[in-house]
């Protein structure tokens, strides 16, 4: 069975992997001439002294082509849930291979895990390569601009890149299952990975940890917390128990990156173990 | 036959409807409070004199709607994915074509009245999305000036019209390379991304010759209007380009480790005495510049690049055409 899978998926395999080492080639390139700029940017820092106002002053190059491709690596975990999940069942339904399938030894319930684990092994593994390649491009500009925790930069780093496709996979494996036509099933998993993604990275994601709130004289214009924290709103209060107004901070410290990272992660692979067994019973108890 | 293609696309086009009703909802209620919102800001920074700093101290609309704005770049690309890629090949992946071809109508009907309303429903669409960001955005880039950047340029105008035609001609052709839907959207994607990245990096910043404006080191300068500035930096005496990378700067775009020798009696020096040098590099012949795009000629670029995609499209349905009339059944 395992061997079927494979013999079925080869093309797309082979597709994927060029494009991953394309994308490789590109990061490392471009990457590595990055950091020697960093390292340089910072000896020179260093003999002058100057390097407290460094992100005010400095910008990082990195060719507009590693931007691009960095960016776009956003938009990788949707591509993978639409162009493999949505046409897993909903293809075979369409092409009336289940007929055939499901009329061979092979239960449907093996038929059904074996071709889902792959893929959503595979999944995982295009969600994780991409995002590792994109962390440690990044490395020199994160440093620079403390703005890993920011929304869009925390979203294609560390490991939410491979909840993010694993529950796109499975929504649209799950849509196809259920809606059995392979292009309704492509405009769901698009419509609904980036209406839920929009929804938890606004709604949502603030509110994992509580904040910190820091307050400061109104004659300073503007607060900025220590190390790559994520300001979520900053203003002016009145002073309780006082006259007058004071300016606020409220913000994710730092510290809170990587247990943000495991929760949002966390939350997306709960979902697609969900989108999974509600496919798991439509495909094992519908009538063949 | 005209009868037909609105049976078989209703479901699809109420669909697009209905996202395009809620879509336009939203950008008309936030873009009246954003207009009002712009309005007073003027009003209040006339008052005071505080226009000329507005741009850092005002934000326009919301976080939600803003991104919503920005999203509007994948709109042609989802229409060709969805509409135009599925056209042909779908037809043939269920064999709905060897029914179809048999009737009454020629094949070449066939082909040019579904594409056709398809074509222009999808430039009608492209087209109100494109009207509403332009609209909302007004204030907006009144007030940053970059309507002429790259991202903000491609949402805006006429440019997504021609986008989203070429994305629908290229599903179209892709569907009948490859007759088979889900490897047709996946070109469809790559084609359309690679296409539109390679005019946006290379060449579209050629449409024209980019002006070249020469200053003193001394000084600072910037070209008024929404321009859009592809380069910037300080040329030698002999016309090179000054490295901007290490150390810490000394004037706009000199730093510590590009001041040339005679001008620096050591470096560390030389950041205390920043008038002192810049005007001993001055005198040298060192010049700042600034290379752009004037603001007069977006409508110039919007029409060159509107070109461009509709000729592509139209290259792309003609080989299509070619392809369908004369191949067997």
């Amino acid at each position: 069975m395992s061997v079927l899978v494979w013999r079925l998926y080869r093309a797309q395999a082979a597709i994927a992997a060029v494009l991953l080492t394309a994308f490789a080639a590109v990061l490392v390139i471009t990457g590595l001439s990055m950091a020697s700029q960093w390292h340089t940017m910072l000896l020179g820092c260093t003999a002058s002294g100057t390097c407290g106002d460094l992100g005010a002053t400095m910008s990082l190059g990195g060719s507009v082509a590693g931007h691009d491709l960095v960016l776009l690596s956003l938009a990788a975990p949707v591509l993978f849930g639409m162009l493999v999940g949505a046409p897993l069942l909903a293809h075979e339904f369409e092409a009336r291979t289940t007929d055939f399938a499901w009329a061979q030894s092979v239960t449907r319930r093996r038929w059904l895990l074996v071709k889902v684990g792959w893929t959503l092994l595979a999944a995982a593994v295009w969600g994780g390569v991409m995002a590792a390649l994109v962390t440690w491009w990044s490395g020199p500009r994160n440093a620079l601009l403390e703005n890993a925790f920011q929304p869009s930069t925390f979203d294609m780093q560390g490991i939410v890149p491979i909840g993010y496709a694993v529950f796109a996979t499975a929504l649209g494996i799950a849509a196809g299952a259920l809606l059995r036509r392979t292009l309704s099933a492509i405009a769901i998993t698009l419509g609904g990975f980036i209406g839920l993604r929009l929804l938890i990275a606004n709604a949502v994601r603030p509110h994992y940890l509580g904040t910190v709130t820091a307050y400061f004289s109104p004659k300073l214009s503007t607060f900025t917390p220590p190390a790559s924290a994520w300001v979520v709103s900053q203003g002016l209060v009145g002073k309780t128990g006082s006259s007058g107004v004071r300016g606020f901070a409220t913000y994710q410290p730092a510290s809170h990156y990587w247990p943000f990272q495991g929760i949002e992660t966390g939350i997306y692979v709960a979902l697609a173990l969900v989108l999974l067994a509600v496919t798991y019973v439509v495909v094992t108890r519908r009538d063949a | 036959m005209s009868f037909l293609v609105w049976r078989l696309y209703r479901a699809q086009a109420l669909i697009g409807l209905v996202l395009l009703a809620a879509f336009s909802a939203l950008l008309l209620a936030t873009g009246f409070s954003v207009a009002s919102q712009w309005h007073s800001a003027l009003a209040t920074c006339t008052t005071n004199g505080g226009c000329g700093n507005l741009s850092n101290t005002l934000f326009l609309g919301s976080h939600a709607v803003g991104f919503l704005i920005i999203m509007t770049l994948g709109v042609p690309v989802v229409i060709g994915v969805l509409c135009g890629a599925p056209l042909i090949a779908h037809e043939f992946e269920t064999g709905t074509r060897d029914f179809a071809w048999m009737q009454g109508i020629t094949r070449r009907r066939w082909l040019l009245v579904k594409a056709g309303w398809l074509l222009l429903a999808a430039a009608v669409l492209g087209g109100v999305v494109s009207g509403l960001v332009t609209w909302w955005s007004g204030p907006d880039n009144a007030l940053q000036a970059d309507a002429f950047g790259p991202g903000r340029f491609d949402i805006m105008g006429i440019v997504p019209v021609a986008y989203t035609l070429f994305a629908m001609a290229l599903g179209i052709a892709a569907g009948l390379l490859l007759r088979r839907t889900v490897p047709a959207i996946g070109l469809t994607l790559a084609a359309y991304l690679a296409v539109r990245l390679l005019i946006d990096q290379w060449v579209r910043p050629h449409y024209l010759a980019a002006v070249t404006h020469l200053y003193e080191v001394t000084q600072n300068w910037v070209p008024s209007g929404a321009v859009w500035q592809l380069g910037a930096g300080v040329l030698d005496p002999s016309g090179r380009m000054l490295p901007m990378q290490n150390g810490a700067d000394i004037g706009p775009n000199v730093s510590v480790s590009t001041v040339p020798s005679v001008c620096a009696s050591g470096a560390s020096q030389a950041q205390n005495n920043q008038v002192g040098v810049l005007t001993c590099m001055q005198k040298l012949g060192y010049r700042q510049f600034v290379t752009y795009q004037p603001a007069n000629r977006y409508w110039a670029f919007q029409g060159i690049e509107f070109g461009i995609f509709v000729a592509l499209a139209a290259a792309l349905l003609a080989v299509t055409y070619v392809v369908i009339t004369r191949r067997d059944a």
